[in-house]
């Protein structure tokens, strides 16, 4: 469960990006937040991550106040998300399989684990084949993929995907999203999508987040377009 | 941490150094020199010791007695060298063996001595001086014993070899010091380069759950393996070196055995040693070097 009370954050550039947010997103969830550039959205992320900690108020992710969490303990509950970037984020110099394994190795999991466990979140994503291939081989829809997976491969109660469709193929990024619900409905995964694509939003539908001027202006259930086709 | 996961670490470091060919050679290069200076200084120093030890070993005050002393004076006086820690060897010369060592010393002019009406020669004793530094206090305290006449000590040869081992101290450890620091620079630029190819891999780390250790290692990995191949490489050139130098001085020549030139170690007796402290300073330097880079670019 996520969880903000009264959370503002306050730059030393005198900017407020966000203003008294209170939000409460439950396991299992599937969220998008909109909002357009500047809205706060990326100050959000932020602060799910634990890049940075509100200048006042509480972040609760699993039960945890995040600003508690000193030195090591940040990297273990990073561990426990999942995080999808707008830029994939691959490393470019290892291949699909080790970018995946990569991560089951910052978790300190056995070799026999990351032989099992990788093939098994490629196939996923449906990219198993493409597992010796280079990022800069594949495509963008690809990359995210590979992203997608590398995100799963630690099986994590919460994925954090920000803007995951905004460096792709806008007929992708469709197949983007309906990975991400068919991993919220197939795994309970909670997944908190971060986007300023209003049409992508209208089609799927679901709980939707508006923030503006790092205020939430909005936060409903609406109907989607592929649920009325 | 698995040993698997370790291994991985230790590998992605090793290949750093690859990848990143040019600096990893320029702080190979001045670490090497700087351990073979290291390594070459601190033989010399060893190797001086002994010398230095030698000609201390060599080095006697005569001690002369008054003229008209006593046996009882005489066992009073040995006494009191044989107590003084400062003192090993002591050794009386009666009269009669003064004038028969100074006779064996005129050689073909011995028989001029059979003209003297009596013995000129006093009574004396022969000491050793355990540290050289000591020479002056020791001889002004054996002046004031009562019966001694006077002392005869080799002040000037002393005071040089004692300022020639200080001021071969403190200039070498000068030298020393600096190496050990541009040592460092060098290094920690190499790894501050290897930190900066590695940026984006880094942020994606840190995004993914790596901890600052997982981060680190593999850089501590990149210094420190080139501080043990500098160690190594530097090791092999000292011992080339030494035993040109060893070779030298250890031929039968009287002229360099007069000088303490003697009782050398020989390389193969401290090879492993040296190869260690090597490799262990080499790594030192190495580690020292990263702890400035990583701390100063690498925040998790």
């Amino acid at each position: 469960m996520v969880e903000l009370k009264n959370v503002n954050v306050h730059y030393s550039s005198g900017v407020d990006a966000l203003q008294d947010i209170n939000l409460r997103i439950n396991d299992g969830e599937f969220v998008f937040i909109v909002g357009g550039s500047g809205a706060g959205k990326s100050t959000l992320v932020k602060l799910l991550m634990r890049e940075i900690t509100p200048t006042t108020g509480r972040v609760f992710v699993n039960g945890k106040n995040l600003a508690k969490l000193k030195g090591n303990q940040v990297a273990k509950f990073r561990r426990s998300i999942g995080m999808v970037f707008q830029d994939f984020r691959l490393i470019q110099e290892l291949n699909v399989y080790e970018n995946v394994a990569f991560v089951l190795r910052i978790a300190d999991q056995s070799s026999r684990f990351i032989k099992q466990r990788v093939p098994y979140v490629l196939n996923l994503v449906d990219l198993a084949h493409k597992a010796r291939s280079k990022p800069r081989e594949l495509s963008g829809g690809e990359q995210q993929r590979v992203a997608i997976a590398r995100a799963l491969a630690n099986d994590p109660g919460l994925i954090i995907a920000d803007e995951p469709t905004g460096n792709i193929d806008p007929r992708l990024s469709y197949e983007i999203v309906e990975l991400l619900r068919d991993i919220n409905r197939s795994a309970g995964t909670t997944i908190i999508m971060v986007t300023h694509e209003h049409d992508l939003v209208k089609h799927f539908g679901g709980r939707i987040i508006n923030i503006d001027s790092g205020s939430i202006t909005f936060d409903d259930i609406i109907g989607g377009q592929d649920e009325d086709e | 941490m698995r040993t698997s996961n370790a291994t991985y670490l230790v590998k992605k470091g090793i290949s750093s150094v690859w990848k990143n060919f040019l600096m990893s050679f320029a702080s190979f290069s001045i670490l090497m020199v700087s351990l073979l200076l290291v390594s070459c200084a601190l033989l010399l120093m060893m190797n001086v010791n002994t010398i230095m030890g030698n000609i201390e070993d060599t080095n006697e005050i005569t001690v002369y007695l008054e003229e008209n002393v006593t046996d009882e004076q005489v066992e009073h006086i040995k006494s009191v060298l044989e107590k003084n820690d400062d003192l090993t060897d002591v050794q009386y010369v009666s009269k009669e063996q003064a004038l028969e060592d100074f006779r064996n010393d005129m050689a073909e002019y011995s028989e001029l001595l059979d003209y003297l009406e009596e013995n000129p020669m006093p009574e004396a004793f022969l000491v050793r001086v355990k540290d050289l530094t000591k020479i002056r206090a020791v001889d002004k305290a054996l002046n004031q014993i009562d019966g001694v006449e006077k002392t005869k000590a080799p002040y000037d040869f002393a005071s040089v070899l004692t300022h020639i081992r200080n001021t071969f101290s403190l200039i070498g450890g000068a030298v020393l010091l600096a190496l050990i620091v541009v040592s460092i620079v060098i290094v920690s630029n190499t790894i501050r380069t290897s930190v900066f190819a590695r940026r984006n891999e880094i942020n994606i780390m840190r995004y993914v759950g790596a901890t600052s250790g997982f981060i680190k290692t593999p850089f501590f990995v990149e210094g420190m393996f080139i501080g043990v191949l500098a160690g190594a490489a530097a090791w092999g050139l000292t011992w080339l070196v030494y035993d040109s130098v060893f070779s030298l001085f250890s031929a039968d020549l009287t002229l360099w055995q007069m000088f303490g030139f003697y009782g050398l170690t020989p390389f193969e007796d401290i090879m492993w040693l040296v190869l260690a402290v090597n490799c262990a300073a080499g790594a030192l330097l190495g580690a020292v070097g990263t702890v400035i880079s990583t701390g100063k670019y690498i925040k998790v």
